[in-house]
């Protein structure tokens, strides 16, 4: 309910021209209605990621943003996206550890409001897919809300919580065997070969392949369109 | 834009198999690009024979896919394809349907290459138009019948590194020959014949009064299409055998053109005209004698070095500078029989030296006085066979003739004495020592014609298995030097034994089934055991000797006089042998395929090159190796038939 006021009001906006022309391409995807009786092969899915300068939603900033889309079951590597966006710091040593990226690599990179713009225009209105999706989500939320007034309104599966709900069923309490369902594991587990990880754009890549497998999956369960799919 | 983090991963998956590991960066790019991944569970039908042709060939990134057949309502399984296999490339030249099914074996990931881009590198890669004009586009069905083919394709690819830097940068053009020697459609065979041998030309274009080419014959048509066939086809005219069309090219054409235009069309022979097509006048013709020699790397040189050394040092020189030509000629992906006939003609020439060498020196030393005693030195096993591209022990034996009855100790002693300078000589110049002491320097293997004669009655009349499995290497033998005609009479012999002794040939063709073929080759590869070569496959006992020893047996069942190399062998069996014309030239590509394969391993590790890591192959050696094996066994299968049929007989 809560996100149909925000898009009302976002639709507003564009209609007075409170918003740019290119967010408004964005929300005016949203404009009609939702398409949850799609069978999941016709669904345009994008499998993304994001790199952060550390762990605090409230705090710590993006750093490159990487997607790829699955469309009709397939994973298109034409249909992908990458951006890193320029910044004054690159976090603590933990998350230049764990992404690499130096900041002579972020001053190459796309202004925020850029880097952010030309996520939304790749994304359109498809369903986001990331592992851990709620933390991706909420990176790229902020900058929204800081720049624009509005939050993602796309349709959004976590891959983890997919995979446990396919292996366990939906009641299993994930808080309680966290590790089991960490990308690595998960990589592990459905036999896909790791790359160098943690680009945002190469696990976007390597999360898009487990989906695709879980997708397999899920259709084998009965999970036949993208309203069962979301539980909606 | 795509993102370039997930297209160099791409790109990375792509670049581990051939023909992707040589393309350049950029190609190989804007190919990643456009592939799609799709994920498909066991079982899984990708397309059915009969279903309209996709957009794209696959990959196997990951699992296995199975192609089928059906026939009479049962599946034929045609082939697995495993990690790096490309398949359903029938989309990328054909325009009907899928003649196969392919069916998800394993849980698979696939990437999946559209037609266009792919047609678009065949225009502008030459290897990758190799690669996929081969083996791999033909339906697999196909692929069993056109192994020569695949071979050919195979041989080519083999070095791809050097192979690509030679393509590429190889610009020089080769030299046609311009006085063309042609004739008439109407003369006669016989005229034809004689025309070429007067002339000494591998061939005749025939042409029509305007001088356009019409048809071309060359020394294999006269073998294969005049000799073989009965009756007095020689009066008729040259326009009844000529292959026709012939293929045209025009002027100004570059090594690299004509190596490539020589491995796709299978052909050795290339006429030049005036506008490139067949409809103007003949201006030259280009052989594959002329692209080889135009390279510079002209074995004349060697031979004429050796033939004027003055002492062993030299002939060794020369022998070390073969091995660099062979290196070179390996990387120039010449073929194996064109390399195989250098070799053996660079050898002998050693040999001859070495002959002459050692004659002189027992000359000078006084001690022996040279008997009034014809005599012919033979080369045993595979440098009898003509097939010793790299050095390995040398297997030598000298026969001579029957000398006077008080003689006898000292014509012995005399030709002893020269097998023992002449083996000295060839080890010096890096021939080993044979270590069964199969060599002229010894006294059971110097012997005049009459033991000779008794050693193979020994054999043949009471063959008993571990006889007959050792004494394989004399029936190879072969004159080097010398009298011929005395090898001639041995050869004869043997034929009159072999006649009278029927049993022998099961013995003789038991002997080449001990080495079955590995089986379950597809992921795992038989290897050798044994401490010092584990986990090595050993080419030579498993792949080469179930072949060579097949292609003798029969040759001598055949009563083939000729000293031939397995490959001639296989050939000839072709025409004499009803039911081996497509088998004979399968096992003659896939021995010239294993000699290839032996000599570049022995290169590489400087060893004989007979135990080769597994992991070391790649993908398309590791295609041709199956389909070698399942050659074998077909030979072998063929081999088992024909002589247990003769056992019931007897």
């Amino acid at each position: 309910m809560i996100s149909f006021f925000a898009k009302s009001i976002a639709l507003r906006r564009c209609r007075h021209g409170e918003l740019p022309a290119s967010i408004c391409d964005y929300v005016n995807g949203f404009a009609g209605p939702s398409h949850f009786d799609l069978s999941l092969e016709k669904v345009r899915f994008v499998v993304f990621d994001t790199e952060t300068t550390g762990f605090d939603c409230g705090k710590d900033l993006v750093i490159s943003i990487g997607a790829i889309a699955l469309d009709g079951l397939q994973i298109n590597v034409e249909d992908s996206f990458e951006v890193l966006v320029r910044r004054e710091s690159v976090g603590d040593c933990e998350a230049v550890t764990t992404h690499g990226l130096l900041l002579r690599d972020l001053h190459e990179g796309s202004d925020e409001n850029d880097a952010v713009t030309g996520f939304l225009q790749y994304i359109r209105n498809s369903v986001l897919v990331a592992q851990h999706a709620d933390f991706d989500v909420a990176m790229i939320n902020r900058i929204l809300k800081q720049r624009y007034r509005i939050e993602l309104f796309n349709q959004v599966i976590d891959t983890a919580s997919l995979a446990k709900r396919l292996e366990k069923g939906p009641y299993y309490n994930l808080a309680h065997k966290g590790g089991e369902y960490r990308l690595d594991v998960l990589l592990e587990r459905y036999n896909i070969r790791l790359y160098d990880r943690h680009t945002a754009a190469g696990d976007a890549f390597l999360t898009a392949q487990l989906f695709q497998m879980l997708l397999m999956k899920a259709r084998h369960a009965g999970i036949k369109t993208l309203r069962e799919m979301l539980l909606k | 834009m795509p993102s370039n983090t997930i297209v160099e991963r791409v790109v990375a998956d792509l670049q581990k198999y051939p023909p992707f590991d040589e393309l350049a960066p950029d190609i190989l790019q804007e190919l990643a690009e456009s592939v799609s991944l799709t994920y498909h569970e066991e079982g899984e039908i990708l397309f059915r024979k009969g279903d309209t042709l996709k957009k794209h060939a696959f990959m196997v990134m990951k699992g296995a896919v199975r192609l089928f057949d059906n026939v009479d309502g049962k599946e034929v399984l045609v082939d697995l394809c495993d990690e790096g296999d490309i398949f359903g490339v029938r989309a990328i030249f054909a325009h009907q349907d899928y003649v196969l099914t392919a069916q998800v074996a394993e849980e698979s990931l696939l990437f999946e290459l559209p037609v266009d881009k792919i047609r678009h590198l065949l225009e502008t890669n030459p290897r990758v138009s190799l690669f996929f004009a081969g083996a791999f586009a033909k339906s697999v069905e196909e692929i069993e019948h056109t192994l020569t083919e695949a071979f050919g394709i195979g041989q080519h690819l083999y070095r791809e590194q050097s192979c690509n830097s030679f393509l590429q940068n190889e610009t020089l053009e080769v030299k046609p020959v311009t006085d063309v020697i042609t004739c008439s459609p109407d003369i006669t065979i016989r005229e034809a014949a004689r025309i070429m041998s007067e002339r000494n030309i591998g061939s005749i274009i025939i042409v029509s009064p305007q001088k356009h080419p019409l048809g071309i014959i060359t020394d294999t048509d006269l073998t294969k299409k005049v000799v073989s066939r009965p009756g007095s086809i020689k009066e008729e005219p040259v326009s009844s055998i000529m292959s026709s069309p012939v293929y045209t090219i025009s002027g100004g054409k570059t090594i690299a053109d004509m190596v490539m235009l020589m491995v796709k069309t299978k052909l050795r022979h290339f006429c030049m005209t005036e506008d490139g097509s067949p409809d103007s006048a003949v201006t030259g013709i280009i052989s594959e004698h002329d692209i080889i020699t135009s390279e510079g790397n002209n074995p004349a040189v060697i031979m004429k070095a050796i033939m004027q050394a003055s002492d062993r040092d030299q002939l060794k020189e020369q022998r070390d500078i073969t091995e660099n030509l062979l290196q070179v000629y390996m990387e120039q992906e010449v073929a194996v029989h064109f390399i195989s006939n250098i070799v053996t003609e660079i050898n002998d020439a050693i040999i001859t030296r070495a002959i002459d060498f050692s004659l002189k020196e027992l000359e000078r030393e006084m001690e022996f006085v040279r008997p009034d005693v014809d005599f012919c030195w033979l080369s045993l096993g595979s440098e009898g066979r003509k097939e010793q591209l790299l050095r390995t022990d040398q297997d030598n034996a000298i026969l001579y003739a029957e000398p006077a009855a008080g003689d006898k100790e000292e014509v012995h002693e005399y030709f002893l004495a020269l097998g023992g300078k002449v083996t000295g000589i060839l080890q010096h110049c890096g021939f080993v020592a044979c270590p069964a002491d199969v060599m002229a320097s010894n006294p059971m293997w110097c012997q005049p014609l009459s033991v000779w004669k008794s050693y193979f009655s020994r054999w043949i009349v009471t063959p008993e298995p571990k006889a007959v499995m050792h004494s394989t290497i004399f029936f190879d033998f072969r004159p080097v030097f010398g009298q011929a005609k005395l090898a001639a009479e041995l050869k004869q012999e043997i034929f009159n034994l072999i006649a009278k002794n029927r049993g022998f040939l099961g013995f003789f063709a038991k002997n080449a089934l001990q080495n079955p073929p590995p089986l379950g080759f597809f992921r795992n590869f038989l290897v050798e055991k044994s401490r010092d070569h584990a986990n090595e496959f050993d080419i030579k006992a498993r792949a080469m000797m179930p072949l060579s020893d097949a292609a003798r047996v029969l040759a001598y069942e055949q009563k083939i006089p000729e000293y031939f190399s397995t490959v001639e062998r296989f050939k000839r069996l072709q025409v004499l042998v009803p039911g081996m014309k497509e088998l004979g030239a399968e096992a003659a590509a896939g021995y010239e395929f294993l000699m290839r394969l032996r000599a570049v391993n022995g290169l590489v590790n400087v060893s004989s090159g007979r135990y080769i890591k597994p992991e070391t192959l790649n993908k398309i050696e590791r295609q041709n190796l199956r389909n070698v094996f399942s050659t074998i066994e077909k030979v072998q299968k063929a081999l088992n038939l024909r002589f247990q049929l003769d056992y019931i007989r007897d």
